[in-house]
């Protein structure tokens, strides 16, 4: 990254692209508080992050952050049920409340009558619903997705986008990695990189802060 | 989850699972011989306040300064005065002094040789604990003429039970009444007697009367109960000159109970050997954790996907430890459980092996239960702490991106530290195993210094006295009879013996020496070299007044030319006309000791020991032949024919290395085991992230063959390393072995184990070749 200035504003969609190398997934992985950046300032909800611990950062990160990646990352050894739930035990939901979430995030996701079956049995556009899943079943208030639709064919993929779109209107922030300049289009605004900069920050359509 | 997940992976499942199964059973197994030993008496309610009463010889040469063989006096005189003694108890072998045990007859012409058993007080009830099942302790040892019985015993003569009252004969000849039956005692017991009789008849049924003041005969044990609270140092205080107007240097003392077993005189010989079993369980126990650890870490290495993603919805690196931990800690206690399991089936075959009774199963044994649990809590925790540590740290980013964690590549390194003690520890405990095995079997079957084989021996009863000669006549009449003679005791069968002073050694120098009364043709008859002068003989009768040596006794001596040279025994001076060879007479686990051998007189009492040397293959018929020769010369006596190898592989120290040497070759082979589990399962892991590597060389032109010394290149160096340590550690064990003669370490012992040890990895490392060799290319490559 270099000399990257760039704010997010609460409910927008924003779409990041750019050659492979360009930073892409760099820039998502320090909005995420995966990674942290060498120098500079990151304000999360208004919060300094600039030289926060790891733990610090899981901490601010839990509940309010919610992944998606281009390869799925869903977990083999859990079912798909099982997969949704992790967020909620990383907040200790109780039980009760938990299993009324997941049901609720796997219909909306179409998936439910899948709950119990594991990864390997999905197709890859199930696979990435139930990553979708995992990733709003916290109601974060921000989604990165690393490419969401690069490992689907255009059916799956424009299903993934569809869901995407869904979820930013019903007010979740969310920040889009990909290659896809169709997929781009649907964005509140794009942002191109090259070498780590930002060289084109371009709005498409209006976006209303809510 | 973690369950799912070890079910899609059964090799390597499989391997953890087998390590830590066979690691805490051998764990488990070496505790249980330890706790036997360890708790040896225990079963007696009053064991803390039991004590031996002793004796120190300072005298300048003894194998064995120490004695528990006591003068009766000391306990019928000097401790009872003392306030702090509650009880006393005086015992003696029953049987004569050389013949362990008597015959017991319910019908005439079947007597029964129970051996063990002793003349006791009655006040030996109040001290150790006998479980009495007809009977009682009240007046069990009270009356004349009366007996008690192990429950073993009585079963020979009573199998339906209801002994109490019946009568059996001593040695076909006097009636006893049964007047109590008590539970078999525990086989970890000092003192486990088949039977009983009361001292009041020691006189009668010995001949030897008056040993209740007889400060001199010192064949007698005397345990002593002291009062709670009192302190036995403060006695031995008391009883330290008790000996003085009698025998100089000679100083009595209490030993606890607690020590008898271990430590009885001071020798550290068992206590070396338990420490080195002890610290074979722990090595066991690190090379399992080992091997637990470098499992954990590659098994946890393959779970980047997981650990990424639950780091990026929250979880902390604190619970995720925990999960590691929690994890590792399952598996452990699961498999603890099914460790208990296999010892618990296992145990009947245990037994046999050591040739001891440590129980039917193990699940009583709640002592050992919960330190099995404790052990596999702390290996589980322990083991999980590098990986888990590792793991947890490890940035989410790159977690999610690598399929597999790259540890560090430092020059040293944990991970590098970690398969290198795996090498080391695997190799040590193979070879260490392997030396034990090879020195407990050169115990036994060491070169004794006579001929052991194709000999039988009896020993008899009697009341007659005479010459040997004419039975002996009588035997050598048959061609199967080869030799015979006639001693007080023999090889294995250890005498008594004085302190003495020789010619040429200075006026206050004694050395105990042993006292053998023989036969003429004893030294022909068990084939043991005469070195120098001759052996006894018929052309000269002045023999009685003289003696023989052995070899040590010259050297203890100083005495340059020993012929000629008299030793000073109390009352006599004996000249010497011959010197024998060594040979083993006491065990072989003791060095030898200063001897010395008399002539029997032409009218001894014929209670004694027989030994006859028959032509090969014939010991059926030898035994027969005596046998018939026996009941013509010795008419209604009892006597018992036995091969003279029984006292050999009946002797204290020859069944305890027997016993060392069958543990060592069973801790070999789970040494073995142990370890390449271990080794297969670091190799498999360490290919398997190797595979987009060996993809890659496929690719451009590796052959198998460079493939293969590629990897195993990267395991040279380890493997070097750990050799080095290993032989080192080894060497030094060696030397710390207990016992008097050592056998010649040899190069085998140690190239075994290292072969055995490559073997593994050289197997592994080609299964894994042979594995990409059949994959193809570009499966290799997609897998990564």
């Amino acid at each position: 990254m270099n000399e990257v200035n760039l704010s997010v504003q609460s409910g927008e969609f924003l779409a990041i692209m750019g050659p492979s190398g360009c930073g892409k997934s760099t820039l998502l992985n320090i909005l995420g508080l995966l990674d942290t950046p060498d120098s500079g300032e990151y304000y999360f909800n208004g919060v300094p992050t600039a030289g926060m611990s790891e733990l610090n950062r899981t901490r601010m990160r839990k509940g309010k952050i919610g992944f998606v990646f281009q390869n799925f990352n869903l977990i083999d050894e859990l079912t798909v049920y099982e997969n949704v739930e992790l967020p909620l035990l990383a907040v200790r939901m109780r039980p009760p409340e938990r299993k009324k979430r997941i049901m609720a995030v796997l219909d909306r996701m179409q998936i439910s009558h899948r709950r119990d079956h594991f990864p390997q049995q999905l197709s890859g556009g199930q696979q990435q619903r139930v990553a979708i899943a995992r990733a709003v079943v916290p109601e974060p208030g921000l989604v990165l997705a690393d490419e969401p639709t690069g490992n689907l064919d255009s059916a799956n993929g424009e299903e993934v986008m569809q869901l995407l779109e869904h979820l930013n209107e019903s007010g979740t922030t969310i920040v889009m990695v990909t290659h896809s300049m169709a997929h781009a289009e649907r964005a509140h605004r794009t942002v191109n990189l090259l070498d780590g900069r930002v060289i084109i920050d371009h709005r498409i359509r209006q976006f209303h802060i809510a | 989850m973690f369950i799912r997940r070890r079910m899609n992976n059964k090799l390597m499942a499989g391997i953890s699972a087998l390590n830590l199964i066979a690691g805490i059973t051998a764990f488990l197994l070496i505790s249980l011989f330890l706790q036997y030993h360890l708790n040896y008496d225990k079963h007696n309610r009053l064991y803390d306040r039991i004590y031996r009463l002793q004796i120190f010889s300072d005298v300048q040469y003894s194998s064995n300064p120490h004695s528990a063989s006591v003068p009766a006096a000391l306990g019928r005189h000097e401790l009872t005065e003392l306030p702090e003694v509650e009880k006393i108890a005086v015992i003696h072998s029953a049987g004569d002094d050389n013949i362990d045990g008597y015959y017991f007859s319910a019908d005439p012409s079947s007597p029964v040789m129970i051996k063990s058993g002793s003349f006791s007080d009655s006040t030996i009830f109040d001290i150790f604990t006998f479980n009495f099942i007809e009977g009682s302790a009240r007046d069990a040892l009270t009356s004349p003429h009366t007996l008690v019985l192990s429950r073993a015993s009585a079963e020979k003569f009573f199998p339906e039970g209801e002994a109490y009252g019946k009568v059996l004969y001593l040695e076909n000849k006097i009636p006893l009444t049964v007047t109590g039956v008590y539970e078999d005692l525990p086989g970890n017991s000092e003192w486990r007697p088949e039977f009983l009789l009361p001292m009041q008849d020691y006189a009668e049924y010995t001949g030897y009367s008056n040993r209740d003041d007889n400060y001199w005969w010192y064949s007698f044990n005397t345990y002593v109960l002291l009062k709670k609270n009192a302190d036995f140092k403060q006695v031995n205080e008391k009883i330290h000159d008790a000996l003085k107007n009698y025998r100089e240097y000679h100083y009595p003392y209490l030993r606890p109970l607690s020590k008898v077993h271990i430590n009885a005189y001071f020798q550290p010989d068992m206590m070396i050997a338990l420490g080195l079993f002890s610290f074979i369980a722990l090595l066991i126990l690190v090379l399992t954790s080992i091997n637990f650890v470098n499992l954990q870490t590659a098994d946890a290495t393959s779970r980047m996907r997981e650990i990424g993603i639950k780091k990026s919805v929250g979880y902390t690196y604190r619970e995720l430890w925990w999960q590691f931990v929690g994890e590792a800690i399952a598996e452990s206690l699961f498999c603890a459980m099914l460790a208990l399991l296999v010892v618990h089936f296992g145990m009947p075959l245990y037994n046999r092996i050591l040739g001891l009774d440590l129980g039917p199963g193990i699940f009583h044994n709640l002592q050992l239960i919960g330190v099995v649990m404790l052990v596999a809590v702390v290996t589980g925790f322990f083991s999980s702490l590098y990986p888990a540590f590792i793991i947890s740290r490890y940035n989410p980013v790159k977690a999610l991106k690598q399929r597999f964690l790259t540890l560090e590549n430092n020059r040293i390194s944990i991970k590098k530290v970690l398969v290198t003690s795996q090498f080391a520890i695997s190799l040590f405990l193979v070879i260490v195993s392997f030396i034990f095995f090879k020195q407990a079997d050169f115990m036994i079957n060491k070169e004794m210094g006579f001929d052991k084989d194709d000999l039988i021996t009896a020993n008899i009863k009697t009341y007659r006295t005479g010459s040997f000669d004419p039975v002996r006549q009588r035997l050598l009449t048959f061609p199967e009879i080869k030799n015979a003679c006639f001693t007080d005791y023999i090889p294995f069968i250890l005498p008594g013996g004085d302190d003495m002073s020789w010619e040429g050694g200075l006026p206050d120098e004694k050395t105990f020496v042993r006292v053998y009364n023989v036969s003429y043709e004893y030294f022909d008859t068990y084939r043991i070299r005469i070195t120098r002068g001759r052996d006894f003989s018929r052309e000269y009768p002045s023999d009685r007044e003289k003696c023989l040596v052995n070899e040590t006794a010259v050297r203890v001596f100083g005495w340059k030319d020993p012929v000629g040279m008299r030793i000073k025994a109390p009352g006599k001076d004996w000249e010497v006309i011959g010197v024998v060879e060594d040979y083993v007479a006491q065990s072989v686990h003791n060095p030898i000791e200063p001897q010395t051998f008399r002539l029997m007189g032409d009218s001894v009492s014929l209670t004694g020991m027989y030994s006859i040397r028959y032509a090969p293959g014939k010991k059926q018929e030898a035994e027969a032949i005596s046998r018939s020769v026996f009941e013509e010369s010795y008419p209604g006596d009892a006597f018992n024919f036995e091969p003279f190898i029984n006292h050999i592989t009946s002797e204290n120290a020859t069944r305890i290395w027997g016993v060392f040497r069958n543990v060592s070759f069973m801790f070999a082979s789970f040494s073995i085991l142990i370890s390449s589990v271990g080794l297969f399962g670091l190799v498999l892991y360490y290919c398997r992230r190797k595979m987009k590597e060996i993809g890659i060389r496929k690719v451009v032109g590796f052959s198998l063959f460079r493939l293969y010394m590629k990897l195993a290149g990267e395991f040279l160096g380890l493997i070097v390393l750990g050799i080095i340590i290993s032989w080192a550690g080894a060497w030094i064990m060696y030397n710390k072995l207990p016992g008097a003669e050592k056998y010649g370490l040899q190069l085998p012992e140690f190239l075994i184990g290292t072969v055995i040890v490559v073997i593994v990895s050289v197997a592994t490392i080609s299964y894994n070749i042979l594995v990409a060799a059949r994959t193809s290319t570009a499966s290799i490559l997609k897998y990564e």
